[in-house]
């Protein structure tokens, strides 16, 4: 499953996710996101504006890949909307305490280019202080 | 497909060449009576009985008796590479057994092949010749005589003498008749060849099992016309990709036989990998019509493929160069999805496909079908499309055998095939009020399920949040379901969901235990059903586990 559509938008990786997120592609999507980040970028966004249903697979994957990430000194970014189902989602399982999660593209851009203003982040915006280790 | 067709331009009968004119037979009054015997062992029946490689094998020693030659010939055009392959021989082995091949126009043989009609050399030593045996061998003269089937060059038959030898008219007409006599076998071979393989090609091929999703109804024909060669370019696939959405695809590669049965099979194999990686549809198309020039096939092919989402009860239709599907609505109108920018895949790199959606509610009908459906000789293809049209009408009244075979029989039953024909018909239908689903144990089937789940969720009136709740418990119980049978091959679960007016209950079962311990991620998919649904019961025992979802509907019938 090649769901994801990349673009770099200043620098920062962007992964759109157009397809579900489950058991039958999560290891892919998350060996493809891992790719995406490259050797030197600091922040991997990854928007799930498109995506419709993500199960406990595909949570699995997210957390997984961040902590990753954090490894690398890289940070992951979420962009799921205030309107999406999956907003709900991640406040009930607690993706939103471990992630930061951003309603819009542009406001998980402002955070990626201002790592040290999280209070200074738009509305729908959760930070967790483990994120930026 | 005649591409690689031998353009025959030679006059009919013999035309001997180069040197001199045919001069009358010299052997006398006594050879007519040798002659009858000649043309009697060559026109022997029997002949008929055996292998091609028996067959050509007798037929070649008769000649060189009858003919009083030293060797006796027979190549074979393979039109696709523009050679003469040589198949059988007398007095010249190992021709065959060195698999000795002359090219077109070329040498000897190429000539009478090229040139389409008998040709001598009187002496070896002032001719060019390609193939090294006939020097080696000390052949010095030669005369050679196209195989033909139809007015197509199949090959060349030769014979050849240790001595000079004067080739006359009636050698030259003996020898075609043994030409004419082998191109028969060969011919026959040919045929019954090819189409074995394009038989087990097309059922190789073509699926053998049509998709079980509910609420759709799929049924198909396919029907080579005919005889022999002619078979083979025509083909159909459908198959529900990982995100629940269905793909169908009609096509017709140019041309026929075991070459155009591959290049449907190349075809066939890109359009559901790139599919699989997500692609869009109008890329998809896009990529596959790069892909097939880029390998360089000569061989063009139209196709439709087509991509329904059952729940947002919408299709995505890209044409290339293919004849339009035919979308029968609840209602009965009937619409031709007509585009016009698609050209066929696989002529010009770069071109872009552009897709088109159209609504298609329950209740809806799609026909995609290849031209000898519906063209008939000295007709309008537009009067095709309506008589296409008017059988759909009273296929869509019917009830007594599939829509694929009504509409099949009520346009073709009386008329004898001219083309092939391959036909899929796609229909909807309202879900069940109690919806029962089997599924393999397979994780590409959670997407199909939740797609299911919500065209049925939608149906009982459930809310966007209340549809994406329960889709999303049950899919996470048959992922339990899909881990519980790991490794176990044929395995399967079933899932079943009822509406009682006020609650939806979904039952998950498989034949697995759940496992107590759990590698990663914990219990999260228990804890994410406990969250969204009202209440989730899971109950274990030896033969499996059974998972019951029910969640209440804000909205209640």
């Amino acid at each position: 499953m090649s769901a994801l559509d990349i673009e770099r938008i200043d620098g920062v990786p962007i992964a759109h996710v157009s397809e579900d997120l489950d058991a039958a592609n999560a290891a892919t999507v998350q060996r493809q996101l891992t790719d995406t980040l490259g050797p030197d970028a600091s922040t991997l966004i990854v928007d799930l504006s498109d995506t419709r249903y993500l199960d406990s697979a595909g949570i699995d994957m997210v957390l997984r890949l961040s902590d990753r990430l954090d490894h690398r000194r890289a940070k992951l970014i979420l962009v799921i909307p205030d309107t999406s189902q999956l907003k709900r989602l991640a406040e009930i399982v607690g993706l939103s305490d471990a992630i930061p999660i951003h309603p819009t593209l542009p406001a998980a851009l402002h955070e990626a280019a201002n790592p040290q203003t999280q209070t200074a982040t738009p509305p729908g915006t959760r930070t967790a202080g483990s994120s930026n280790a | 497909m005649d591409a690689q067709q031998l353009e025959s331009e030679a006059r009919n009968g013999p035309d001997i060449a180069p040197t001199r004119s045919p001069e009358p037979s010299t052997r006398g009054s006594s050879v007519s009576e040798s002659r009858r015997s000649q043309l009697l062992s060559i026109a022997d029946s029997a002949l008929g009985y055996m292998s091609l490689e028996d067959m050509l094998s007798e037929l070649l020693e008769r000649i060189r008796s009858s003919l009083e030659v030293d060797t006796a010939a027979v190549l074979l055009l393979d039109e696709d590479r523009g050679v003469l392959v040589a198949r059988a021989a007398r007095g010249l082995e190992e021709e065959v057994r060195q698999g000795v091949q002359v090219p077109l126009s070329r040498g000897f043989a190429g000539r009478v092949a090229a040139e389409a009609r008998p040709i001598i050399i009187e002496d070896l030593d002032h001719a060019e010749v390609v193939n090294p045996i006939l020097r080696q061998k000390g052949i010095r003269s030669m005369l050679g005589v196209p195989v033909h089937v139809e007015g197509r060059v199949i090959g060349v038959m030769h014979i050849g003498t240790l001595v000079l030898r004067h080739f006359d008219e009636d050698d030259v007409t003996l020898l075609q008749l043994a030409a004419d006599r082998a191109a028969l076998a060969i011919d026959n071979a040919r045929v019954s060849e090819q189409r074995a393989v394009t038989e087990i090609m097309q059922r190789t091929l073509l699926p053998d099992t049509l998709p079980q999703i509910p609420g759709m109804r799929f049924s198909a024909k396919y029907l080579p016309a005919g005889s022999g060669i002619k078979v083979g370019g025509d083909w159909y696939d459908v198959f529900q990709l990982a995100n629940g959405r269905v793909a169908f695809v009609i096509g017709d590669v140019v041309g026929r036989g075991v070459l155009a049965a591959s290049v449907m099979a190349e075809i066939r194999t890109a359009l559901r990998a790139y599919m699989a990686q997500g692609h869009k549809l109008a890329e998809v198309v896009s990529m596959l019509n790069d892909l097939l020039v880029s390998m360089g096939r000569s061989r063009g092919a139209t196709l439709s493929i087509l991509e329904l989402d059952p729940e947002a009860e919408e299709l995505e239709a890209v044409t290339a160069g293919h004849l339009p599907p035919l979308l029968i609505e609840p209602d009965g109108e009937t619409r031709l999805l007509e585009q016009t920018h698609g050209l066929p895949v696989g002529v010009r790199t770069g071109h872009s496909y552009q897709a088109c959606r159209y609504p298609f509610p329950t209740g809806s009908r799609l026909l995609l079908y290849t031209d000898g459906l519906i063209e008939r000789r000295e007709e309008s293809i537009d009067e095709g499309f309506r008589r296409l049209t008017t059988a759909a009408h009273a296929a869509a009244q019917r009830t007594d055998s599939s829509f694929a075979d009504r509409v099949y029989r009520s346009l073709l039953d009386e008329t004898p095939l001219e083309d092939d024909v391959a036909l899929l018909a796609v229909e909807t239908a309202p879900l069940e009020d109690t919806l029962d689903i089997t599924l393999p144990a397979r994780p590409n089937v959670l997407g199909g399920l939740r797609n299911t789940l919500g065209r049925w969720l939608r149906a009982v009136g459930a809310q966007e949040n209340e549809l994406f709740d329960i889709a999303l418990s049950a899919s996470e119980a048959a992922t339990n379901a899909i881990e519980h049978a790991y490794g176990a091959r044929q395995a399967s679960f079933t899932v079943r969901c009822e509406y009682d007016g006020q609650q939806v209950i979904v039952t998950v079962r498989d034949t697995g235990r759940w496992r107590t311990t759990r590698p990663q991620g914990g219990g999260r998919g228990l804890q994410i059903m406990r969250s969204l649904a009202d209440s989730v019961e899971v109950n274990s025992d030896e033969d499996g586990t059974i998972v019951t979802i029910a969640k209440r509907l804000s909205h209640q019938a």
